[in-house]
C-alpha cells in the first residue's frame, strides 16, 4: 500500500519496522504511565487524615435519644445513643439511592428523605424501597469516650 | 472486530469522503526540497499550546480564585495532590518554554523572508498570537497569588496611568478598583482561562489555514534565485511539484523536533524548575510590603529595563508601543523581493542588531 | 520591544525593619530620667540599646508605677517597686520568661541563690539585656565564682546544637523557597529554640539532642504527596523517553530520505 516501499530494500524496511516498533512501545507506555497516572493520582487524591481515619467523640456530648452527624472516611455517618442508653455507629448513606438519612427523634427512627425509608436506630429498614440496613461502622468506647474506626 | 471497526470507518466514509482527504494529503501535499527543521516549530508550538492547555485545565479542578484561597490552593496542588507539583510545574515552565519557541518560529520567519507578500496576513495572526501568549502569561502569573505576582501585576498595571487622557480610566479597568485587589483576581482569571486561549485557539486555526491557503514559503537557502516570486497580480498557490511528501517524509522532522523540545522542557522541569520560580513566589501576597529586587519574567525584563532607563514613563511606553506597531507592520515597510539574509546586509544588519539590543537589556534588567 | 504588559521599577521601598515600625509606648519616666545626672539617667541609655526596647517592653514592665502619669509614676499606690532586692530578682523576670525561671531555680545557679549564686542579672545585664546568645558564657565571667571548665564544656555542646538548629533552619527556609509546605516545621523548630534556651539554664542537653533529631528527620521526609514523580529518577526516564523517541524518529527519516 505504502508507495514508498517500491523504493526501500528489505533490509531498510526491517529496520525501519524495528524502530516503528520501539516507536508503539514507547507510545503506548508512556501514554499509559502518563494518563493512568493522572487518573490514578491527580483526579482521585486519597485524603491525608491525621487521626487516621479515626473520630472521637465523648459520650456526654450526646443525651438519649440523640444522634450525631459527621463524616468519616469521606462517608456521612451517624452516633446514635438510643433510648436506654446503648450505642450505634452507622453509615448516614440510605442503602436505596445515597441520600443522607435523618434522625426522627420523636419517632426514634431514621427516615431517608428521598424516598421514606424507614430504619431502626440499629439500621434495620423497617419500611421503604431501601433493600439492606444501614451499615454498621466499627467503633469501641472508653473513658466516656466513642472512638469510630 | 477489524470488520467492524471497518464498517464503521466505512460508513463515515461515504459521508465526509474521509479517504479521499488522507490519500491526497498524503500523495500531494508537497513540501519545497530545500525545507529545513525550523519549518517544524510551528508543530511544536502547537504541542506545547496543546500541553499548556491540558494541565491549564487540571490545575483548574483544584484551584480557587479567591484572594483569601489561591494561594492556599496553589500550595495545596503543589503539596498534597499526587503528582500535583509536576502539572503545576509543566504549566509554569511551559509557559516560559512556550514564549522561548515562539521567538525562534518568529526569527526563523523574519530571517527567511517569509513574512513577505503575500504572507502579511500569517505575520499579522502569528505576531498577535505572540502578544497574546505574552498577555496569558501575564494574566497567569498573578493567579497564584504571591507575593512576585501581586507585585508584578501592580507594576505592570500600573504603567497604563502614564498613558495621557484614558491612562488611569485603563488601568482602573484592568484592577476593578484602584489597587490589585479582589476584582483584579477575577479578571485576570477570565482572561487567563477564558477569553485569551479562546481567542488564540481561533488565531491558531486561522494561521494554519491561512499557511494551506497559500502553501509553503520556499526558504531561501541552497538556491541559486532567492527573490520572492510572487506577483501583485492574482491569486497563487505556491506549489512545490518536486517537492517531499509532508507525510511521511516531514512529518518525521515535526516529530523529532517535538520529540528534542519536550527533552528540553523536561530537563527544566525536573532539574532546574526553580529557575522560573523565584524564592518570593512562595510567599503569600501582601499588599502592605513590596518585596525588594523583584524582577519580571525573562522575556519582560528588556522592557522592564527600557522603563527605568527613561526618566519619563510615556517615553518609554512610546518607544516600546512604536518598536511594536514597527514589528507588526514589518511586511508593509518591507517591501523588497529578496529573501536570503546574506542578499539584504541592511534588513539583517538591522535585525541582529535589535536582537543584540534586546539581549542586552535582557541581561541588563536581570542584574540591574 | 514586543511586548504586551510593561513593567516597571517596584514602586515603593522595602520596608525591612519591622521593629521601627512597633509602636513605642509614651513613658513618661525617661522624660524625667533623661535629665538627671548619670545614675538616674544611665538605665535610660542602656534600655534603649536592650531587646526589651526594642520590643516595647518598658520600665514599668520591671519596676512597676505608671508610665503614663507623671505625678504618680512613683507612687507604690500604683505598683511602683523601685530596685529590687537581689534574691527577688529571677521571681521578677520569671513573670514573663516563666520556662527558664523554672530550669533556673533547678540548677546549680538558682539553688546557691542568696548563697553568693548568680541571678539572671549577672549574666544577662539589668538594663541593656540583649538576646540570649553563647558570647554571654565567657571564660573571664563565668570564673568570677568558679573554674570555667564545665561552663566551657557546655558551651561547646550547645554551639554544636546551635549549629545544628541553624542548619535546620536553613533547610526549611531552602525547602519553602522551592514552594514546599513547611509552617508544621517551622513551628516546631520555633518551640525547639526556645526550649534549647530554657534548658540551658537547667543544664541539660540530653532532650534537645532528641528533639532535634526528631525534626531532622521530619525533614527528610517533607516533600509531601504533592512532590511525587518530580524525583530526578523519573526526571531521567522522562527526558530519556524524549530523547529515545527523537532518536527513532530521526533513524526512520534518515532511512527514508
Amino acid at each position: 500500500m505504502d508507495p514508498d516501499n517500491s523504493i526501500l530494500d528489505d533490509s531498510k524496511r526491517k529496520f525501519i519496522s524495528t524502530c516503528l516498533g520501539g516507536l508503539a512501545i514507547l507510545a503506548v507506555t508512556g501514554g499509559a504511565v502518563v494518563t493512568s497516572s493522572i487518573f490514578r493520582y491527580y483526579l482521585i487524591p486519597r485524603p491525608t487524615t491525621d487521626n487516621k481515619g479515626k473520630i472521637t467523640i465523648p459520650v456526654k456530648d450526646l443525651a438519649a435519644g440523640a444522634a450525631k452527624f459527621f463524616e468519616y472516611n469521606g462517608y456521612a455517618a451517624v452516633l446514635v445513643k438510643k433510648m436506654d442508653g446503648r450505642l450505634a455507629v452507622l453509615s448516614a448513606v440510605c442503602t436505596h439511592l445515597g441520600c443522607i438519612v435523618q434522625w426522627d427523634a420523636k419517632r426514634q427512627e431514621f427516615i431517608c428523605p428521598c424516598h421514606a425509608g424507614y430504619f431502626t436506630p440499629d439500621g434495620e429498614v423497617i419500611s421503604g424501597p431501601p433493600p439492606s440496613p444501614l451499615d454498621r461502622l466499627p467503633f469501641n468506647v472508653a473513658n466516656g469516650i466513642v472512638t469510630i474506626g | 472486530m477489524i470488520y467492524l471497526l471497518k464498517h464503521i470507518y466505512e460508513w463515515i466514509d461515504v459521508r465526509l469522503g474521509v479517504h479521499e482527504i488522507i490519500n491526497k494529503k498524503r500523495t500531494s501535499y508537497l513540501m519545497p526540497r530545500n525545507i529545513n527543521a525550523w519549518y517544524s516549530l510551528g508543530s511544536v508550538l502547537l504541542v506545547s499550546f496543546v500541553l499548556q492547555i491540558t494541565s491549564g485545565l487540571l490545575l483548574m479542578l483544584y484551584y480557587v480564585p479567591d484572594v483569601d484561597k489561591a494561594f492556599a490552593s496553589v500550595s495545596f496542588i503543589m503539596n498534597e495532590i499526587p503528582l500535583g507539583r509536576l502539572v503545576r510545574l509543566l504549566h509554569a515552565v511551559g509557559s516560559s518554554m512556550m514564549i522561548l519557541v515562539l521567538l525562534m518560529h518568529m526569527l526563523s520567519v523574519l530571517f527567511m523572508g517569509s513574512y513577505k507578500s503575500p504572507r502579511e496576513f500569517h505575520w499579522l495572526t502569528g505576531f498577535t498570537l505572540l502578544l497574546l501568549a505574552m498577555g496569558i502569561s501575564l494574566t497567569g502569573y498573578l493567579l497564584p497569588w504571591n507575593q512576585l505576582s501581586f507585585w508584578a501585576t501592580t507594576v505592570a498595571t500600573d504603567t497604563g496611568n502614564a498613558i495621557p487622557l484614558v491612562g488611569e480610566y485603563l488601568v482602573e479597568l484592568l484592577r476593578g478598583g484602584h489597587q490589585v485587589g479582589h476584582h483584579t483576581l477575577g479578571r485576570f482569571y477570565t482572561l487567563h482561562v477564558g477569553i485569551i486561549p479562546a481567542t488564540m485557539a481561533v488565531l491558531i486555526i486561522i494561521h494554519i489555514l491561512l499557511v494551506q491557503r497559500t502553501g509553503i514559503s520556499t526558504p531561501p537557502f541552497g538556491l541559486e534565485d532567492t527573490t520572492n516570486k510572487w506577483k501583485d497580480d492574482k491569486f497563487v498557490y505556491e506549489e512545490h511539484p518536486d517537492g517531499i511528501p509532508f507525510f511521511p517524509n516531514f512529518l518525521l522532522q515535526d516529530l523529532i523536533s517535538i520529540s528534542l523540545y519536550l527533552a528540553f522542557f523536561m530537563t527544566f522541569v525536573f532539574f532546574f524548575p526553580n529557575l522560573f520560580i523565584p524564592a518570593a513566589a512562595y510567599m503569600p501576597a501582601n499588599p502592605l510590603v513590596t518585596p525588594s529586587h523583584i524582577k519580571p519574567e525573562w522575556y519582560f525584563l528588556a522592557n522592564y529595563q527600557t522603563l527605568k532607563l527613561f526618566p519619563s514613563e510615556i517615553i518609554g511606553i512610546t518607544i516600546q508601543l512604536a518598536g511594536i506597531f514597527f514589528l507588526a507592520m514589518l511586511p508593509f515597510f518591507d517591501q523588497g523581493a529578496e529573501k536570503h539574509p546574506l542578499k539584504r546586509p541592511v534588513f539583517t544588519c538591522t535585525a541582529i542588531s535589535v536582537i543584540l539590543i534586546w539581549v542586552g537589556f535582557t541581561i541588563w534588567g536581570l542584574y540591574s | 520591544m514586543r511586548c504586551l504588559g510593561v513593567i516597571l521599577l517596584a514602586l515603593g521601598i522595602l520596608i525591612t525593619s519591622q521593629a521601627d515600625a512597633a509602636v513605642k509606648p509614651v513613658i513618661v519616666c525617661i522624660q524625667c530620667h533623661i535629665a538627671q545626672p548619670t545614675k538616674f539617667s544611665q538605665p535610660v541609655k542602656l534600655w534603649e540599646t536592650s531587646i526589651h526596647a526594642e520590643h516595647g517592653v518598658g520600665c514599668n514592665a520591671c519596676h512597676g508605677g505608671d508610665p503614663m502619669d507623671s505625678a504618680q509614676a512613683m507612687s507604690p499606690a500604683r505598683g511602683f517597686r523601685g530596685v529590687p532586692i537581689p534574691t527577688a530578682i529571677p521571681a521578677l523576670c520569671g513573670g514573663c520568661h516563666v520556662g527558664v525561671t523554672k530550669h533556673y531555680t533547678d540548677s546549680a545557679h538558682g539553688r546557691t541563690l542568696g548563697k553568693g549564686g548568680p541571678t539572671c542579672v549577672t549574666c544577662h545585664g539589668s538594663h541593656d539585656i540583649q538576646k540570649a546568645s553563647l558570647d554571654l558564657i565567657s571564660k573571664k565571667k563565668c570564673s568570677t565564682c568558679h573554674t570555667p571548665e564545665k561552663a566551657w564544656l557546655i558551651r561547646s555542646t550547645m554551639l554544636k546544637r546551635d549549629t545544628m538548629l541553624n542548619a535546620i533552619e536553613k533547610k526549611i527556609k531552602t525547602l519553602r523557597s522551592q514552594g514546599v509546605e513547611t509552617d508544621q516545621l517551622e513551628k516546631r523548630l520555633f518551640s525547639l529554640r526556645n526550649r534549647f534556651h530554657a534548658m540551658f539554664h537547667s543544664l541539660d542537653i540530653k532532650l534537645i539532642l532528641q528533639e532535634s533529631e526528631h525534626i531532622q528527620a521530619a525533614l527528610e521526609k517533607t516533600s509531601g504527596a504533592g512532590g511525587v514523580g518530580t524525583g530526578p529518577l523519573t526526571g531521567v526516564v522522562a527526558v530519556g523517553w524524549a530523547l529515545i523517541a527523537a532518536l527513532l524518529f530521526y533513524l526512520i527519516k534518515k532511512n527514508l530520505d
